[in-house]
């Protein structure tokens, strides 16, 4: 079977990088976006299985590039997870609204990254987030 | 230059006293001071709505108001105007207690001098534009410090996430073998990086508990489970400084009625604080028991053996960026915020927190909650005698998922969502939606208490479904929802019995039926 392929959507190339480093560790293939505006087209091109979004996005945030994969046939059944800085109950309420599968605060301790991803991608059916260890 | 006259307001009922103190004026510059003079409390606080008075002279004796009630009513008219009491001689008590309402001065008649008087006027204003610019000046520097904080906290999180990605890729042998050496010093960045997240998020909380944009959500809360639970967290902590810790706490202590989430902070901070201020092979312990004062709270109290807090210093170490002064102890600072959070989030909940302690032998640091009571969160229902009801509906709502298994993040918003639709489904403000009643996996719980008889019962079941059924149709969510409700009857409440005890009855058997419908679904977890 091959690799699940995942989209990261984040502007800063390091916390970038980093992800690519731990989901390929984990048998996902990884491919990037910087910015709201390559983030549909890259999502075009790869047809991903999951999306991580960051919010704070040169060119649009994260919830306007929701709208716009949740406004698309195709691409708007790909799961979506958010990973942001930004925190606080107004922008979570507003991500799951949104449709977001979770949301994920940076720093965000591995084990619980690919517990929320797993689950997403219906890999695993009993999530129990909270019981993994918290950074 | 001519400057604007000063407008003086003259509250006084005794036509000589009026006369003897517009006297005190009559060297002044003609024009330079306006008196206005009223006699009653009414008239006054009229003037002073009209606005453009500089000061008050308020006689606190009137016909229509008396003591220090004139002076709040008088701020309250016109809470920028300074004012000036006048009082007699054996009055001084009560000009005190002016003071501390916000009067700027006070004068003892017959004991004014005369050309003191204009002075004291425009003193007395000087002093309150000061205070009032400061107090701006303060109001404004806290909005902008939470800002930056809140900035600042959002900020520094994307690099901390580089930091923390990298050092656990290393640690986790993703990019090959480490020898003993590098792994502990990774671990050491790790334990940092861990520390440096737990600033940032105090930073952040302390700024949302003053902007009140905290969430506190009460609920059935365990405290033994809760007490175990962040011991077991800092033991490794503990006994890296070779310090004893233990709990103590009986099993079967009532629940709390408090957020989880909360009250595990709250008992993090004041462990993490035990443990930083108590010596190599020291003790720190938890103990929770019913509140010995008040038996409707829980007490917890946290205890060390450590330097203890100066008596003095006693009150101060809840206020925020307290920092305990040099103690002797090795170790970093950190940032003030912990004590100020439990503070905050306890008298959130209803608690109160407070220490004890005397210099080098130890502290001890209380908390209270609230006790979790099904009666009195009903209570309210039972407060209109709706004699004829003998009976008391409860509607359950269960909210699962399609694939038969909701996490707990997942049931987090869609939780909130149904509490809003129950609360529009109810048929009066009296009725009464129960706190998230306990742990069950998989699936969530929303009980609705209305003191209705089955036609009552049925009516909020068809409107709760019909609500949900709406919701969900215009969302594709994936949860599944299914609304019941069930009749609780009693024997009527006869003429002897007090409404408690009914209340308190009616409460036994509703909790006996939560029960009944949770316990299927707990499942414990065994890690």
């Amino acid at each position: 079977m091959s690799n699940k392929k995942i989209l990261i959507v984040e502007d800063d190339p390091d916390v970038r990088k980093g992800m690519h480093v731990r989901l390929q560790a984990s048998n996902y293939d990884t491919f990037f976006a910087a910015d709201a505006i390559s983030s549909v087209s890259e999502a075009r091109k790869h047809q991903p299985d999951l999306i991580l979004l960051d919010l704070g996005l040169p060119g649009g945030d994260g919830f306007t590039v929701m709208e716009r994969f949740k406004a698309n046939p195709q691409l708007g059944v790909i799961p979506i997870i958010i990973v942001s800085a930004r925190t606080g109950h107004d922008n979570r309420v507003r991500a799951m609204k949104a449709g977001a599968k979770a949301f994920l605060e940076k720093p965000v301790d591995n084990a619980e990254l690919l517990a929320v991803i797993r689950h997403a991608l219906g890999e695993t059916e009993n999530p129990l987030v909270h019981d993994v260890g918290t950074l | 230059m001519k400057a604007k006259a000063l407008q003086v307001l003259l509250v006084e009922d005794s036509a000589g006293d009026a006369r003897l103190l517009r006297e005190m004026f009559s060297k002044e510059t003609p024009g330079s001071v306006v008196i206005t003079h009223v006699e009653r409390m009414s008239d006054a606080l009229r003037n002073l709505a009209k606005g453009g008075i500089d000061i008050v002279l308020l006689d606190m004796g009137l016909p229509d108001g008396h003591g220090i009630d004139t002076v709040r009513r008088a701020q309250a008219a016109a809470p920028g105007v300074p004012l000036i009491v006048l009082t007699g001689l054996d009055d001084e008590a009560l000009a005190d207690q002016a003071m501390k309402e916000g009067a700027q001065d006070y004068l003892i008649k017959g004991q004014i001098e005369n050309r003191a008087l204009p002075r004291a006027l425009r003193h007395a204003i000087e002093r309150h534009r000061m205070q009032a610019e400061t107090d701006l000046l303060r109001e404004q520097q806290l909005q902008l410090k939470d800002e930056f904080l809140s900035h600042v906290s959002h900020e520094l999180r994307s690099p901390l996430t580089a930091i923390y990605q990298f050092v656990t890729i290393l640690l986790d042998g993703l990019e090959g073998e480490l020898n003993p050496t590098q792994r502990e010093y990774l671990q050491i960045s790790l334990k940092n990086i861990r520390q440096l997240k737990s600033m940032i998020d105090d930073l952040l909380e302390v700024t949302r508990l003053q902007a009140g944009k905290s969430r506190i959500e009460p609920q059935l809360t365990s405290i033994p489970d809760l007490v175990a639970d962040t011991a077991t967290t800092l033991q490794e902590t503990a006994a890296a400084k070779g310090i004893t810790l233990s709990s103590d706490v009986a099993p079967e202590l009532s629940y709390a009625y408090a957020d989880p989430t909360r009250v595990r902070q709250i008992l993090i901070i004041l462990l993490d604080n035990a443990l930083k201020f108590t010596p190599a092979n020291g003790v720190a312990k938890v103990h929770a028991r019913v509140f010995e004062k008040d038996p409707r709270f829980l007490l917890v109290e946290v205890s060390d053996s450590g330097c203890g807090i100066h008596p003095e210093m006693i009150e101060q170490i809840f206020e925020r960026l307290y920092q305990a002064p040099d103690t002797g102890q090795a170790g970093r600072k950190g940032l003030g915020l912990g004590l100020h959070i439990c503070k905050e989030l306890v008298t959130r909940q209803g608690g109160q927190i407070w220490a004890r302690s005397e210099p080098d032998k130890g502290a001890i640091l209380s908390f209270t909650l609230p006790i979790f009571s099904i009666a009195s969160l009903i209570t309210p229902a039972f407060k209109i005698e709706r004699s004829s009801k003998n009976s008391v509906a409860v509607v359950v709502t269960e909210l699962g998922s399609e694939t038969g298994w909701l996490s707990s993040g997942e049931a987090v918003e869609p939780s909130h969502q149904v509490r809003d639709a129950l609360c529009r489904c109810m048929h009066s403000d009296l009725d009464v939606l129960l706190p998230k009643m306990g742990p069950a996996a998989g699936t969530e719980f929303f009980f609705i208490v209305a003191v209705t008889d089955e036609i009552g019962g049925e009516a909020i079941t068809k409107r709760v479904r019909e609500r949900l059924a709406g919701r969900d149709q215009n969302q594709q969510t994936g949860l599944t929802y299914s609304v019941s409700y069930r009749l609780l009857r009693s024997a009527s409440r006869n003429e002897n019995e007090l409404m408690e005890v009914y209340v308190e009855r009616m409460a036994m058997k509703i909790q006996e039926m939560v029960d009944d419908v949770i316990s299927p679904r707990v499942v414990k977890n065994e890690q």
